[in-house]
């Protein structure tokens, strides 16, 4: 689902990290600055946490496998700009530790992942959840990976219309390959991870989903 | 592993690496394409082979496989094989990038050269160490759950699965913020 490197000219790949400037200061400013001692632990921790999920490989039909976010879990525990936060982090250190994802899209994976998708799964969570938990629940999932790939999906779409030359793959092709598999599959998997994991975490007595 | 340049060095490297790999992500011309990835090969000749290995493994079938897609798709739909340039250049982009990428990261050490941003290099020893000590506790989990059942768990068991080591996880990750935030306190932080 990522941006890959070498996709996203600077044209655009720059204007997502102006865009992302604002949030990792105010993020990095709320949990990184005078009160470092309780809350950088806790963006450590939170961020391998969202790392390591998104190791789990799920196999699926067809002989592939997806992988899961894990990234709106964190927005339904704490905050969706939390959330960004970590997500940020883990694609910093999938870009620089590990050799994965890339570092000039950056910040458009980071708003496609870390923002759009976990708020737009945040918010229907927050509309749905005085009908049932357990559909809302799956609903946030849902909705988070199907966001986030249709952020990706356009991202790449407005390169291609700002220049074909530069990506000349159609966004047909594109919306085929990424959304097919989201919407039939990999949104499935995380929703029903969103439901079971979120209501083991509240069995563990954690803290609770509060928004 | 490659010898890991100085702290300065690294940085520098870095700083290069970094503008270089915007600058490459500009380029559209197959041809320039190709003349910058001689030239990343020349600076990065010791090591070369693998990190091309690694290179074709990680970024080319996504490169690659979605340029033939488009290539099959716009010879259905519009009758004809589209130009091949657009193609190689995005293949080609990618393949700089990464191998550059890999390149700088084999030789710099990442946490000495970010020393001057104590905060940043705190988050990440932070971070780094927590990944290692939770993927042991996935990696275990996921054995367990193979070694129970007497079949090959599907896509139902692992993301059940996942979801209860989630809980283990998180709570883990609770206790160890805890005790880092213990251990910092009480080195003056």
């Amino acid at each position: 689902m990522h941006v890959p490197d070498g996709f996203i000219s600077p044209a655009l790949s720059l204007p997502a990290y102006a865009a992302c400037a604002p949030l990792w200061a105010w993020g990095a400013r709320r949990h990184l600055g005078r009160d470092a001692v309780e809350s950088l632990p806790v963006v450590g921790t939170l961020t391998a946490l969202a790392f390591v999920i998104q190791t789990i490989m799920i196999p699926v039909p067809g002989g592939t496998s997806t992988h899961l976010v894990g990234v709106m879990l964190l927005a339904l525990l704490y905050h969706p700009l939390l959330a960004f936060l970590c997500e940020s982090l883990v694609l910093l250190v999938q870009a620089l530790f590990f050799g994965a994802g890339g570092v000039t899209v950056l910040g458009v994976n980071a708003l496609a992942m870390g923002l759009l998708g976990p708020l737009a799964g945040w918010l229907a969570w927050r509309a749905l959840r005085r009908f049932s938990e357990p559909a809302g629940l799956f609903a946030a999932g849902w909705v988070s990976m199907q966001v986030a790939t249709l952020a990706v999906v356009g991202a790449l779409a407005l390169q291609h219309r700002l220049d074909p030359g530069y990506l000349p793959t159609p966004p047909a092709v594109l919306l085929t390959a990424m959304m097919v598999p989201s919407l039939t599959v990999a949104g499935v998997v995380e929703g029903l991870y969103t439901v079971f994991a979120l209501s083991l975490v509240r069995k563990a007595r954690f803290r609770g989903v509060e928004g | 592993m490659a010898s890991r340049a100085e702290p300065r060095a690294g940085r520098r490297l870095l700083a290069a690496w970094l503008a270089g790999v915007f600058a490459v992500s500009a380029l559209r011309d197959a041809r320039a394409l190709a003349a910058v990835a001689l030239l990343a090969l020349l600076l990065f000749r010791r090591g070369a082979s693998r990190t091309l290995r690694r290179t074709a493994r990680a970024v080319l079938p996504v490169s690659a496989g979605l340029s033939l897609a488009s290539l099959v798709f716009l010879r259905v739909t519009g009758g004809a094989w589209p130009p091949a340039e657009p193609y190689l250049a995005l293949c080609l982009r990618a393949a700089v990038i990464g191998f550059a990428t890999f390149s700088v990261l084999d030789r710099v050490d990442l946490l000495r050269s970010l020393a001057p941003s104590p905060t940043l290099t705190r988050l990440l020893v932070v971070t780094l160490a927590q990944i290692h000590a939770l993927r042991l506790v996935a990696t275990e989990s996921r054995d367990g759950l193979r070694s129970r059942l007497p079949r090959r768990p599907g896509a139902l068991d692992l993301t059940r699965n996942a979801g209860a080591i989630t809980a283990v996880l998180f709570t883990l990750a609770a206790r160890n913020a805890r005790d880092i935030s213990d251990a910092m306190r009480a080195r003056g932080f």
